[in-house]
């Protein structure tokens, strides 16, 4: 059985066109120097500087609720996206902004060429689109850079520093609406899922009215350890509700509305 | 002491995101080469893949303009250099700028615009190191078992358990909602300028959604996220006057 295992992970092996092969080795490789830069990067400042954060600074409950919201992110998003881009993948990655720009260019560039995602022909394809969208991208971003230091005084101004006062209640304001109609992952909509997390609003509505009604302030500062405290309660209710059928999961080609 | 103003500012800071920049369009150009060259060996002729090129060019023009709104709205709270980095490579605009607000505020900080003012260079530290971090782990995934999950093409769906394995679906989108599901609350109820500005955020978004649905303008999606956190982030103007 297990030779017989071996035989086809083989054959699937020599599936694999020189393209393909070429970007899962050197594609690859790039991506881990590239990934080597990135977090060298920042210490290479703070060691000049004489600034390097202890590990308990950068690392506490606090920062800990943050980077908990995010693993899942990134797991899922490889999870679900590396079988459409397939050897694309790695540029992608390293680029982001992957389901705004990169995964609908390189959509459009198989559909284009007329080809299917798995073939060696269609990750080629999405290979040319995802390279032109990630050096498009770059320069765009370079040039707005360069500019923005000609408008630097615009971002002195009080006006504009009070508005950056309320970054976060507004990219909440902003976000809000498709994060609420459904969830999105690669090919699968989950539908309902917000019903997984009512009891969670209902908890920190109740605590959100107790703290501002008695002392008229808010729970902004806490809500690292509110997210901490309230995971396990969503995720077990998300899993109640899923198992009764109330949370679905569907393909996306069934749920084309929701898309957004 | 050295503060976060210097760092931001910093010659070395503009170095290295100078020649890390340089790098990712290296690694681009290579990519375009070796897939340009393969397509052609598979048989596409070179018109063909020069249209390709040209619609992927005209395709990300827009996507990345309202990736230049948000970088206007991220300079404002971590200034050029390091917002232009943190937009090239990795992350998204959502990403960032959640992860950049929400750490000030685990720092002790009212606001991230105080932040700026305020924080020492170590503070700063924190942010840099966790918003370079944070986003790492698609590449546990992507680095040792890219390959594996290229040629899998949905085994997972074709094994008959897909009921099973779509319980994975729901949890990833659990963790986002359960902090939205923290946040919404706590903004709504806790500070009436902070509701204002979410409201007309929220507001602005299901305008132009509707635009664009009513007038078939479907590049203006692109944009609705950007356009509706800046109409949010102006309206608090009005909103401190009302109710400060």
């Amino acid at each position: 059985m297990a030779k017989e295992k071996a035989a086809a992970a083989k054959a699937e092996e020599k599936k694999l066109d020189s393209f393909q092969d070429w970007a899962h080795r050197w594609g690859r490789f790039g991506t881990v120097i590239a990934l080597i830069y990135m977090i060298a990067l920042p210490f290479i400042v703070l060691v000049t500087y004489d600034c390097v954060p202890s590990f308990g600074e950068v690392i506490n409950i606090g920062t800990i609720s943050i980077l908990m919201i995010y693993i899942p992110v990134g797991i899922s998003e490889a999870i679900s996206y590396t079988p459409m881009l397939g050897a694309s993948s790695y540029l992608t990655f390293i680029t982001g902004n992957i389901m705004n720009l990169k995964l609908p260019c390189a959509v459009n560039a198989m559909k284009l060429a007329k080809k299917e995602p798995n073939t060696p022909a269609g990750e080629a394809v999405a290979s040319v689109g995802v390279a032109v969208c990630s050096i498009v991208t770059v320069v765009i971003l370079a040039l707005a850079a360069l500019l923005s230091t000609w408008i630097s005084p615009v971002f002195e101004l009080p006006a504009v520093k009070t508005a950056s006062n309320y970054l976060i209640p507004a990219l909440f304001g902003s976000l809000t609406l498709g994060l609420f109609s459904s969830t999105s992952s690669g090919r699968k909509v989950v539908k309902n899922g917000i019903v997984g997390v009512i009891p969670v609003l209902i908890i920190v509505t109740a605590l959100a009215l107790v703290v501002r009604i008695s002392s008229g302030g808010s729970l902004f500062g806490m809500v690292g350890f509110l997210i901490i405290g309230m995971l396990p309660i969503a995720i077990i209710f998300s899993r109640i509700m899923w198992k009764k059928g109330v949370i679905k999961v569907v393909d996306k080609e069934e749920a084309p509305a929701e898309e957004s | 002491m050295t503060m976060m103003t210097d760092i931001i500012k910093s010659p070395l800071l503009l170095i290295l995101v100078s020649a890390g920049l340089l790098y990712i369009v290296g690694f681009s150009l290579v990519y375009l080469k070796k897939s340009y060259t393969h397509c052609l060996e598979l048989g596409m002729t070179k018109e063909e893949l020069n249209k390709i090129i040209k619609s992927s060019v005209v395709f990300s023009i827009v996507p990345s303009l309202s990736i230049v709104v948000g970088l206007f709205v991220l300079i404002s709270v971590m200034g050029v250099v390091w917002s232009w980095w943190r937009l090239s490579v990795i992350g998204s605009l959502s990403y960032e700028t959640m992860i950049a607000s929400s750490v000030s505020t685990a720092l002790g900080f009212e606001s991230s615009a105080e932040m700026l003012t305020n924080a020492t260079g170590t503070q700063f530290g924190v942010v840099m190191i966790l918003m370079s971090i944070g986003m790492l782990s698609g590449f546990l995934i992507l680095i040792p078992f890219g390959k594996k999950l290229s040629m899998s093409v949905n085994k997972a769906d074709l094994s008959g358990d897909e009921r099973k394995n779509s319980w994975r679906y729901v949890l990833s989108g659990v963790f986002m909602l359960c902090m939205f599901s923290v946040y919404i609350p706590v903004l709504l109820i806790g500070d009436s300028v902070q509701a204002a500005v979410m409201i007309t955020g929220l507001v602005i978004a299901v305008a132009l959604g509707i635009v664009a649905q009513k007038t078939g303008q479907k590049w203006i999606n692109e944009f609705v996220m950007a356009l509706s956190m800046i109409g949010g982030m102006a309206s608090s103007l009005l909103w401190v006057k009302v109710f400060g």
